[in-house]
């Protein structure tokens, strides 16, 4: 086995180790809430019922073995039961709509956030240390700060409710209608795309600077080639695998602001799966929603990571010196 | 020259402003104002700079300067106790797994990373749901349990971030000759730990633990709008959790202290990254 192969099996192995501690972790505070499980999810129903459920969640079992029997569930895809007054509903079936809806809220941050940050990075690079480059990177910089539900909230109040340009709370699917669609999460992703903004805008320019000292840089100016076809064509390729890499990277981070996001905007998505299982006590929905979540952040870091040394080694290196 | 005056006035309204809202949650119960949650019924939402509510009061009559003083001693606390308590422990642990190396350190970042791997608002939003629970819905938890939830689930999130960064830290020094000579003369590892290991991390994690209260101060206040944090108001979070029921009508209700708690957030931010920044040029030099 080459030494590639026998690293990035040691790395999956870590992450999937990682993953095991994390989720007893989660399991075990199921174990350690302060009230009955059975009698918050079932609180009208008499002690057989509640001993039924017991046996069926595990609960009668020691920790381990609840662990185990909820990790054999998960794996085949049973997430587990929210539990209402009439009955239940699946968490998988949640989730299997949650899941799309907040990913396409992340890409849709991130699509701002590139369209936005790329043209700004270019410019503050090609012109490092003049007004504008030092303009964009001081406010810029108070932006990263602002978390993302501040600028939600001060979206819906101008846009939202004193203008009355777009809807404030809700989703409508894309079957509804692009533009019907789009009117919902264009507040949203926006939100969320302003710390984006400034983190990319700040890398994209550290690369740009850099580039534009290689000496082929020289070379493509002095064959008289124009400044825009130079930044575009020999400067922005290599410059961008930093923005991308992280790009990618911040996927996983995204997840917590969306939560949040989410919670303002009513988006039905993942986010706001957790806001209403908080609400309404369904924690063993919960625990799997935290599960999924932590699954989908170590192994999209791992992958990422991995695809980056792929395309361009000299990150592997980059990150084994620093 | 103007670029450096600019950023010597930005660098002073940072300190000015942190130094403004720390004296206010410090001293703010003696100042000679009435009880935040007194009820002022004849000004009900009306905007700032309202004859005697400069910062305008909310639907129920509460006055938001009074609001924003008393919530900063709240959001405040939480942030300084998390990132000291959180910063203890992680630093602990990441500079003897930096000392240690081997098997300690192994244990150690494997800790570090099974906390890391769930989102930090995840986990402590699923901490202090879990902790923060009465069996009977109706059942108010009283507010000083929600608030040791709050700090110790945020202490919890706060430990690997600083935990990574001493241990990095730490790692570039263990190494230094100076290091070696206190072995070879046969000082005990506490000791060198103590006289040449820890002066030499603190800067960086002074640097960090800026950054760091700001990540508590939005974490606090994103579980409050989530629902779970501090109950009545009582915090920057709280209000603005309350302040998004009257959006509609009263807006500045939610702005107030969504402005106290972005601009505390950019001074964090803006006081860590000139720390951190002075700190490299140091390096640099050495």
């Amino acid at each position: 086995m080459s030494t590639r192969a026998r690293r990035i099996l040691g790395r999956v192995g870590n992450s999937f180790l990682v993953l095991v501690f994390a989720t007893f972790a989660v399991s075990m505070l199921m174990r350690l809430l302060p009230v009955d499980l059975a009698a918050v999810l079932l609180p009208t129903a008499g002690e057989a019922e509640r001993d039924a459920l017991r046996a069926e969640i595990g609960l009668d079992k020691n920790p381990f073995a609840y662990y185990v029997s909820w990790l054999w569930d998960f794996v085949r895809g049973d997430f587990g039961n929210i539990y209402f007054s009439g009955g239940v509903e699946s968490v998988g079936s949640r989730l299997a709509s949650a899941v799309p809806r907040s990913l396409l809220l992340m890409l849709y941050a991130q699509i701002i956030a590139l369209a936005v940050s790329i043209p700004l990075g270019m410019w503050s690079g090609y012109r490092a240390g003049r007004r504008a480059d030092r303009v964009i990177s001081t406010t810029l910089f108070s932006f990263s700060a602002i978390p993302s539900f501040a600028v939600g909230l001060a979206l819906i109040v101008v846009i939202g409710v004193r203008f009355q340009w777009l809807p404030t709370l809700g989703y409508e699917p894309v079957s509804a209608g692009l533009w019907a669609h789009l009117s919902y999460m264009i507040m949203p992703a926006l939100s969320l795309s302003l710390g984006l903004i400034a983190t990319y805008t700040r890398l994209l320019r550290a690369d740009v600077v850099a580039t534009l000292r290689e000496d082929y840089v020289t070379m493509a100016a002095s064959k008289g080639l124009s400044n825009t076809r130079i930044l575009w064509r020999h400067v922005f390729r290599p410059s961008s695998l930093t923005l991308f890499t992280s790009a990618a990277l911040n996927m996983g981070a995204l997840i917590g602001g969306a939560i949040v996001v989410e919670a303002v905007f009513a988006t039905y998505g993942l986010g706001f799966e957790v806001y209403t299982a908080l609400q309404g006590r369904q924690f063993i929905a919960l625990q799997s929603y935290v599960a999924v979540i932590a699954i989908f952040y170590v192994l999209f870091n791992l992958i990422i990571d991995e695809a980056a040394g792929f395309v361009d080694p000299r990150t592997r290196n980059r990150r084994a010196n620093g | 020259m103007a670029e450096r005056s600019g950023r010597r006035i930005a660098e002073r309204l940072s300190y000015g402003w942190l130094g403004l809202v720390v004296a206010l949650a410090v001293v703010g119960p003696w100042l000679p104002f009435d009880a935040w949650n007194t009820v002022y019924d004849d000004a009900l939402a009306v905007g700032p700079l309202s004859g005697r509510h400069i910062l305008g009061t909310d639907s129920n009559g509460y006055d938001l300067l009074l609001g924003v003083v008393n919530g900063a001693r709240l959001s405040i606390l939480v942030a300084v106790v998390a990132v000291g308590l959180g910063g203890f422990i992680g630093s602990a642990l990441g500079i003897i797994a930096a000392y240690a190396r081997g098997r300690t350190d192994t244990v150690i970042t494997t800790f570090f990373n099974v906390i890391l791997s769930v989102p930090n608002l995840v986990l402590a939003l699923a901490l202090v749901a879990v902790f923060a629970t009465n069996i009977d819905v109706s059942d108010a938890v009283p507010t000083w349990r929600r608030v040791l939830v709050l700090i110790l689930s945020l202490t919890v999130v706060i430990i690997p971030i600083l935990g990574r960064i001493a241990r990095a830290a730490a790692m570039s020094w263990t190494g230094r000759e100076f290091v070696l000579a206190a072995q070879t003369m046969g000082m005990r590892a506490r000791n060198i730990i103590w006289a040449h290991i820890v002066p030499n991390v603190m800067p960086a994690l002074i640097a960090v633990g800026f950054l760091a209260v700001g990540v508590v101060i939005i974490a606090e206040a994103s579980l409050s709008i989530l629902g779970v944090g501090v109950p009545d108001g009582a915090s920057w979070g709280a209000m603005i959790s309350r302040g998004r029921n009257e959006i509609d009508y009263a807006p500045h209700v939610v702005l107030v202290p969504l402005f106290f708690l972005a601009t505390t957030v950019i001074c964090t931010n803006h006081v860590g990254d000139i720390l951190r920044a002075r700190l490299d040029k140091r390096q640099a030099r050495i």
